[in-house]
């Protein structure tokens, strides 16, 4: 059969490019794996001839990682949950309307995707300590998460609604429901998925957010793990066993939870971005 | 009153509820900071007005001073190449990557997702493994180079200044090039197969099919591409957080990663604001373009 041998191939060139692409992540687990001296030898071992396991929680404890994951976690459920909240709604008007505007309306929102959030950082970190929103920083981090990625949580979520068929609605509508009925018992529930996957998405970014949280929040007990990250890499540094050790107990759930839900986080993803 | 409740629960007023409530939030924490930021470049600002709304009106000076500093130019040259060429290694790679993914084989749909692991890890541990990847005398990158005989001696990514911007724009192909091979799909598969097959029975050679008939119809799709790939790539800081804070001496900084020092580090506040409203308008050049070539679709 050649197309069995043709297929076989072509899968086995996917995997080389696979693993040739995915090397970065490979060599951040096996660096945390190698003692100080097999880290700077020459040629550099691709495989740890004695894996240190002890270094994880060695890491934890000195760097006080529990805190600092503790922070992000924080965060990045603060700044969901405030963009579920306001973003569901204006996604499903948006996707149910079609008029001037509507377009004015998302050419306003895609227009506030693209703002980048080190630009951002100077005015909404003077305007916020004048407003004393600064005496609470994780707070204030996450309201500014929240105002940098509603827009594309929006987008997202509005791709679902425009697959849910309003006809349902309507039939709920003359059905005796009202419209506030109709949508919490018909569209949101046929929207769910979708709005997972977008919810999703947006944590993870949150997850890894790192301008503002450096910017904004001065106390070293409440930053977030990348802020410790970037502390833990001095410039002069050479404990980078440690430093991934650190960094691969701070990505590997979000890569779990991405090769779990890999298949609807990327058709989530292309919905979205391309409409 | 009556009226106003029957609205807001069974008429038009409750999706005016929902669109403006979200709407008023982004203008007072995206849209008045955005004015915040014009007015603070025309002003003067210290660490002692930052507290107060008061502050005196200096007109284009700290425009003027900006482009007076001798480091500007060096930088507004180092964010063109980064641009560039971050977004040209993306798209090149991503393209062939999109083009092979697109031959359909077992399992093919599946890998291509894996690739996005890049785009979904936080910035500044990506930037942490290439720092680590990138490192002079013990970097992986220096070794395989050397083993394959493109260089001879070590070269020191991060603290060369020939180098350094290089260091950044690497690990930035690195990130993206799986966001722009994902949408490159999507785009591929959008394109009917019997034009294909139409094309084969003409006697047209795969170089042919490949300029007459996938470049012509991924057109609004490439421009969209490169588009966000200019968005995203001038929103890029935490990379140069993660490797090489801008340095040695300017030689990797770009306005992005300027603007927050000259704020942060700095505490000139006015200069970081002028920056800030410089590049702000050329992000937003480009999401025009981005809309423009989205829009039909936007539309439905």
């Amino acid at each position: 059969m050649s197309d069995q041998w043709r297929n076989r191939l072509m899968l086995a060139v996917a995997l080389l490019l696979a693993a040739i692409y995915l090397f970065p992540l490979y060599w951040m687990y096996v660096t945390a794996l190698k003692t100080g001296s097999a880290m700077f030898a020459t040629p550099p071992k691709f495989l740890p001839s004695e894996p240190q396991w002890g270094i994880y929680s060695f890491v934890w404890e000195s760097r006080n990682m529990g805190r600092y994951l503790w922070n992000s976690l924080v965060i990045a459920l603060g700044a969901v949950s405030l963009i579920a909240v306001l973003g569901v709604g204006c996604a499903y008007v948006l996707a149910r309307y079609r008029n001037a505007w509507v377009d004015v309306g998302l050419f306003l929102i895609l227009m506030l995707q693209v703002l980048p959030a080190s630009l951002m950082v100077t005015p909404i970190f003077v305007g916020f300590s004048q407003f004393g929103l600064l005496e609470t920083p994780r707070f204030a981090v996450i309201l500014a998460i929240a105002a940098k990625n509603m827009p594309f949580f929006v987008v997202l979520v509005r791709a679902t609604f425009m697959s849910v068929p309003m006809e349902l609605e309507e039939a709920a509508l003359v059905d005796g429901n009202s419209r506030i009925g109709a949508f919490f018992n018909i569209a949101l529930p046929l929207a769910r998925n979708g709005i997972l996957v977008s919810a999703i998405l947006i944590f993870m970014q949150a997850f890894g957010e790192f301008v503002y949280s450096k910017s904004m929040i001065q106390a070293v007990e409440l930053q977030p793990a990348s802020v410790g990250l970037n502390t833990f890499m001095g410039p002069n540094t050479n404990e980078w066993n440690n430093i991934m050790a650190y960094a691969t107990i701070y990505v590997t759930p979000v890569l779990a939870v991405f090769v779990l839900l890999q298949r609807r986080i990327v058709s989530g993803l292309t919905s979205g971005a391309l409409k | 009153m009556k009226k106003i409740i029957f609205s807001v629960t069974d008429g038009r007023g409750f999706d005016i509820g929902l669109v403006l409530l979200p709407l008023a939030f982004l203008f007072v924490l995206s849209g008045l900071p955005l004015v915040y930021n014009v007015v603070m470049s025309f002003q003067e600002v210290d660490m002692f007005s930052l507290g107060s709304f008061v502050r005196p009106f200096v007109g284009f000076k700290n425009y003027v001073d900006l482009f007076a500093q001798p480091e500007t130019q060096p930088i507004l040259l180092n964010t063109a190449l980064f641009v560039s060429a971050s977004i040209a290694g993306q798209f090149i790679i991503g393209f062939g990557l999109a083009l092979f993914f697109w031959m359909n084989f077992p399992g093919a749909s599946w890998l291509r997702g894996l690739f996005l692991v890049s785009w979904i890890m936080p910035g500044l541990v990506v930037g942490a493994i290439w720092n680590w990847i990138l490192s002079g005398d013990f970097g992986v990158l220096n070794f395989f180079l050397r083993e394959t005989g493109v260089i001879a001696g070590n070269i020191f990514w991060r603290s060369d200044p020939n180098y350094s911007l290089w260091a950044v724009i690497i690990a930035n192909i690195w990130l993206g090039t799986s966001f722009n091979m994902i949408l490159l799909s999507v785009g591929l598969s959008a394109i009917p197969k019997d034009l294909y097959e139409a094309a084969e029975l003409d006697g047209a050679t795969a170089l042919q099919r490949f300029f007459t008939i996938t470049l012509p119809m991924m057109r609004s799709t490439i421009g969209a591409i490169i588009a966000l790939g200019l968005i995203f790539t001038l929103q890029q800081f935490d990379l140069f957080a993660g490797i090489t804070s801008g340095g040695p001496n300017n030689s990797s900084n770009v306005t992005q990663y300027w603007a927050w020092d000259l704020s942060f580090r700095q505490y000139d506040f006015a200069k970081g604001a002028t920056i800030s409203v410089i590049m702000i308008v050329l992000v937003m050049l480009a999401s025009v373009v981005y809309v423009r070539s989205t829009r039909h679709e936007v539309r439905g």
